[in-house]
């Protein structure tokens, strides 16, 4: 083997590998065992790897890879991560390399008017971000808003893409500090120059206080959300006017406002349990509602039943939770302090967190798993930063420092951008991630 | 007694007995057998009576007989004639001459065994027992009275006049040292000069003595022809001259050749002053020293990880004014944060992103702000100069705007229509500029109190004199004068946060009353030099207070008034103290720009005093213009600690 800077380090200690990869071709090596030196570092070997692969495909463009030995990042020299592991060196090590998961390209962030304070980029074709001047934006891609949603006479907490099978156009529901939550509906075809203003065509009233999130069923059938009055309601999305209540409603309405078409709802089911203002929550299956309080718990519900079947306790106020990882099973969530934390409510006896990341210094405002790989999340933090997690390594992946404020919600975009606003207002989009 | 006493004297003349004497003393004998019963009675032969025989020693006769006629002396016999005579008689040895009757007595054999008896020492009649067990004659039992009942007789009280008389006697010999009672102790002449005195008498008779320090013994080095290793060479000796002089060998060894040659010690005057220096002022005192571990001094606290949760880190921080934050208040949910500020603006903020979401501007700087405790009526009461203001925050929903409009509206002020006197104390106002009410007092506001119900707030003047403090009643509009006379400088007031009980803090004291009795339930006297905050336990029975010279004051209203725990910490003046609603929490902040925060567990059993444990300190204002932090308040129900600072930031501190 003919390295370059892995010639000078004759005299250090050197161990038997072998690179096996889950990469299709050409990011193959030939599987034979190589003696390497111990102290190369994770820079080291991605320049080994890379020389390999050149090695047989002249015209290969390199690209950093990480690297997992026994289900772990490597994150120091080769020899240290074997002394901490007490791996043994005299036998041929298997190194797996993954492509490096880190944010190749920053884009033009996108500006608002006020701070950003959520974001959602479930659906590949657009980003929905809520807004403090109480406006919700729909963007097709960095900087270039295509719809407006006007409407909400407060802050807007949060939004959420409804996925409504069998139904064209999108849906979208907000949630406010006006104590409504509102559902939209648009086209994306359009292309247009000057954003669309639209307006809700039902608004959810029932609310007492500010309402703080707001997650849609994966049918898209119901939206559920939290609020400061401590409660988790359920609300019904279809705008077919079947029901008796809401016509009525709708003919008062139709009385003192010029705009017709909008609906009220009503909440369809009540869970109450929290003691604290509900701030986060998610509905990953039909019948599974995950809630996350200021009260210090997370919450299990059963949506059909509203019976709360799981408490997970932490110590600390919870901002944030999203369900994901390992067959979609891993809670995580982070709050009031700097450590992001992951639970596995299939683990029994205990509500221990099974990993604690900790490399934030401020409160955790939002963390997002990735949705397709069961190793990765994005979390974002008030200290301004965005970081890019995966449960093999105790250290982030990538730091993205785009922000000047607090950063107050992330999402994944694409598979493959990070999207994120902030106090700062504006939305950053880190693309060019490959977590697969 | 007459047998005896001849009998003993004349045993050795046994052998002069004679025939005659003989067959007198037999006659004699008839004479004593016939009176047995009274041996007295027998008379002698002989009536000379008891006079010397001598007298009759040259006389033919021996005296006379009872009619007076003369005895004749019987003829002697002569020796072999008498001896003859014993040798023949078997009996001759119980025979005894009588010599004043001049007759032989034969001794009979009773009288011989009596002899026998006495001359053992045993009791001369063989039928007595000396030893014969008594027989006590009279009856002790069922006696009901001693035997004598005579009364002690008065002599046995009566100290005894010669008694007396001697014991002064002595005395006086005493006194003029006639009697000397104990030798003078010999004082040593001579006593070990290098000998140990740690045992010595004196030292076992005083308990304090301390012996003398000893002078140093000579050694090698003061020979006078020492080693040559003692021996210093010229450049010690030199440099002993740049030494200090107290650390200056005072003597440097010299070798002579011999004893003659030694001079006179040059020194010995003056070593010997410091000697006696040494002696006279030498300070000698057993020192106490008692092996005590520090540790154990401390009280036991529990550890501080055990009492989690409790405010620690800041994380986040509330910007936006543009001078010193003096007053803070967060809504009753924890979802808002009012902030007054020397720069005239109240702002409200949303305590989860430290977002600002409106500022009212005022004229003059803000001293107080204080949310109202009802979760429903989401206004704001606001001090500033002589105005309290009630703001609508137009928080909650449409219902409760409703109310809330309908609280803060009034057609017509109600000043004029009152008697005088109210009207130069505080009159109501319609204010449209700040969508409020303003309440017109007639001195500076600064402070302002919510009852819990959230109708009645209580506003303190510090200058007010005796109308310092009013209570002032929302849904009525109307102010009213605590019926009580109010003593010192009030700095704020309180409502108990269950019972109606009313405290008002002065410099020195707290004192309570009771609102529907209209009487003072306690005073509190606080022993501080300026009370400057107070906050009152939720439990109603606890008050901590804080006061400008740093220290604060815990009173428990069960115990005493007087502080149950005083604790300095601060080095610069307290300027608010906190309890929190639900942890046992409380917090106090300082000017010298820290806040600590405190464990205090209020047990519901009485046996119990609250515990008090010092926590953690709270660092990171900045200090501005000599003002530190400003107020502190903690979220209603998290553990979460605000301060405000003068550095214009409010900082939010989190477990």
């Amino acid at each position: 083997m003919d390295i370059d800077g892995v010639n000078e380090e004759e005299n250090s200690r050197r161990v038997q590998v072998r690179f096996v990869t889950k990469l299709k071709p050409p990011m193959t090596v030939p599987p034979l065992p190589i003696a390497i030196p111990s102290n190369l570092t994770r820079l080291g070997l991605s320049t080994l790897v890379n020389n390999l692969i050149q090695n047989g495909n002249p015209d290969w463009n390199t690209q950093p890879f990480d690297f997992l030995i026994d289900g772990e990042l490597v994150r120091m020299s080769l020899d240290k991560f074997l002394l901490a592991k007490s791996i043994s060196a005299e036998k041929i090590l298997e190194i797996e390399y993954i492509k490096a998961v880190a944010p190749r390209k920053e884009e033009e962030p996108s500006l608002h008017d006020d701070w950003v304070s959520s974001v959602d980029g479930s659906d590949p074709r657009f980003i929905v971000t809520g807004c403090y001047d109480s406006l919700a934006r729909v963007w097709k891609a960095a900087g270039e808003c295509t719809h407006i949603l006007e409407g909400h006479s407060d802050v807007i907490a949060s939004v959420g893409v409804i996925n409504r099978k069998g139904v064209e156009g999108i849906t979208v529901a907000t949630a406010s500090k006006d104590r409504t939550l509102r559902l939209w509906k648009f086209d994306t075809e359009d292309s247009i120059n000057n954003p669309i203003r639209i307006r809700a065509f039902k608004i959810l009233r029932g609310h007492t206080k500010s309402v703080q999130c707001v997650a849609a069923q994966n049918t898209g059938d119901m939206v559920c959300s939290g609020s400061w009055d401590n409660t988790i309601k359920l609300w019904q999305t279809n705008d077919s006017q079947s029901d008796g209540d809401l016509v009525s409603i709708k003919k008062r309405k139709g009385n003192d406002q010029a705009d017709e078409s909008q609906l009220e709802g009503e909440a369809v089911s009540t869970l109450v349990g929290h003691t604290q203002c509900v701030s986060s929550v998610v509905w990953p299956q039909q019948e599974t509602i995950y809630s996350a309080s200021w009260d210090h718990s997370v919450r299990l519900w059963d949506a059909e039943t509203g019976k709360n079947s799981l408490d997970i306790f932490c110590t600390k106020v919870l901002n944030c939770l999203d369900v994901g990882g390992e067959s979609s099973a891993l809670i995580a969530a982070g709050g009031s302090d700097p450590i992001l934390r992951i639970w596995d409510p299939r683990k029994p006896g205990t509500s221990a967190p099974v990993f604690q990341f900790s490399s934030h210094t401020s409160w955790i405002s939002a963390c997002k798993w990735h949705d397709k790989s069961w190793f990765h999340l994005v979390s974002s933090s008030y200290d301004g930063k965005v970081m890019l997690w995966d449960l093999r390594t105790a250290w982030p992946l990538a730091v993205i420092e785009s922000h000047k404020d607090k950063v107050l919600c992330a999402d994944w975009w694409k598979g493959d951008s990070i999207i994120s606003g902030g106090a700062d207002s504006k939305l950053c989009v880190s693309s060019g991630i490959s977590v697969l | 007694m007459r047998y005896t006493g001849v009998v003993n004297s004349d045993v050795d003349d046994g052998l002069h007995n004679d025939q005659e004497n003989q067959s007198n003393s037999s006659e004699s004998h008839q004479g004593v057998e016939e009176s047995d019963s009274s041996e007295d009675e027998v008379a002698p032969r002989n009536t000379v009576g008891d006079v010397p025989l001598v007298w009759y020693k040259d006389e033919e006769h021996i005296g006379y007989d009872l009619n007076g006629k003369k005895i004749k002396k019987r003829t002697r016999k002569d020796k072999v004639e008498s001896f003859l005579e014993s040798a023949d008689d078997a009996k001759n040895w119980l025979k005894v001459y009588d010599e004043y009757n001049d007759e032989e007595v034969e001794v009979t054999k009773k009288e011989l065994k009596l002899i026998n008896r006495l001359l053992k020492g045993k009791a001369p009649h063989s039928d007595f027992d000396p030893y014969a067990p008594y027989v006590d004659w009279f009856k002790w039992d069922d006696a009901k009275h001693p035997l004598s009942n005579a009364p002690e007789p008065k002599r046995r009280f009566i100290p005894s006049k010669w008694e007396s008389k001697k014991v002064v006697k002595l005395v006086r010999a005493i006194r003029m040292g006639l009697i000397k009672r104990d030798k003078p102790k010999e004082e040593q002449q001579f006593y070990h000069l290098w000998g140990d005195d740690s045992s010595s008498t004196e030292k076992a008779n005083h308990l304090s003595f301390i012996p003398a320090p000893k002078s140093k013994l000579p050694g090698h080095e003061e020979s006078y022809n020492p080693s040559l290793e003692y021996i210093p060479t010229q450049e010690e000796i030199n440099s002993y001259q740049l030494m200090f002089e107290e650390d200056r060998p005072k003597f440097i060894p010299r070798r002579y050749t011999s004893l003659r040659s030694i001079p006179a010690y040059d020194n010995a005057v003056k070593d010997v002053f410091e000697r006696c220096l040494d002696l006279y002022l030498c300070p000698r005192v057993r020192k106490k020293r008692i092996n005590i571990d520090p540790e154990s001094l401390k009280p036991k606290l529990p550890s501080r990880r055990d009492l989690k949760p409790y405010p620690v880190t800041c994380y986040l921080e509330y910007k936006g004014h543009t001078d010193a934050v003096v007053s803070i208040s967060i809504e009753a949910s924890g979802q808002w944060l009012a902030s007054g500020s020397l720069d005239g603006t109240v702002r409200i903020w949303e305590v989860e992103t430290g977002r600002c979401l409106r500022v009212w501007e005022f004229e003059e700087a803000v001293k107080f702000v204080a949310w109202n405790p009802l979760r429903e009526i989401p206004i704001v009461a606001v001090s500033v100069g002589q105005e309290v203001f009630i703001l609508n925050t137009g928080l909650g929903d449409e219902e409760e705007q409703k109310n809330i409009k309908e609280l803060l509206h009034f057609e017509t002020p109600v000043a004029p229509d009152d008697s005088g006197d109210k009207v130069s104390v505080a009159s109501w106002h319609q204010d449209d500029k700040h969508e409020g009410i303003r309440l017109r007092h007639f001195k500076t506001v600064s402070s302002v109190e919510w009852h819990r119900k959230g109708d009645y707030f209580s506003t303190v003047m510090p200058a007010g004199e005796s109308r310092a403090v009013l209570i002032h009643q929302l849904s009525k509009k109307h102010t009213q004068r605590i019926p009580f006379k109010l003593r010192g400088l009030p700095v704020s007031s309180v409502f108990h946060p269950t019972k109606k009980i009313f405290f008002i803090s002065t410099k020195k004291n707290i004192r309570a009353y009771d609102l529907q009795k209209q009487k003072l339930i306690k005073k509190l006297e606080t022993g501080l030099r300026e009370v400057s905050s107070i906050s009152v336990h939720p439990g109603g029975d606890n008050i901590i207070v804080g006061s400008r010279e740093g220290k604060l004051c815990w009173f428990d209203m069960d115990l005493s008034s007087k502080p149950y725990r005083i604790l300095k910490c601060h080095p610069k003046d307290i300027t608010n103290v906190a309890f929190h609603r639900s942890y046992p929490l409380f917090a106090s902040c300082s000017d010298d720009c820290t806040a600590y925060v405190f464990h205090g567990m209020v047990y519901s059993d009485l046996n119990q005093n609250p515990l008090i444990v010092p926590l953690e300190i709270l660092r990171g204002h900045t200090s501005s213009n000599g003002r530190g932090v400003m107020d502190c308040k903690f979220h209603p129900r998290q553990p979460w600690l605000f301060t405000a600072g003068a550095d214009s930031v409010i900082k939010l501190y989190c477990h």
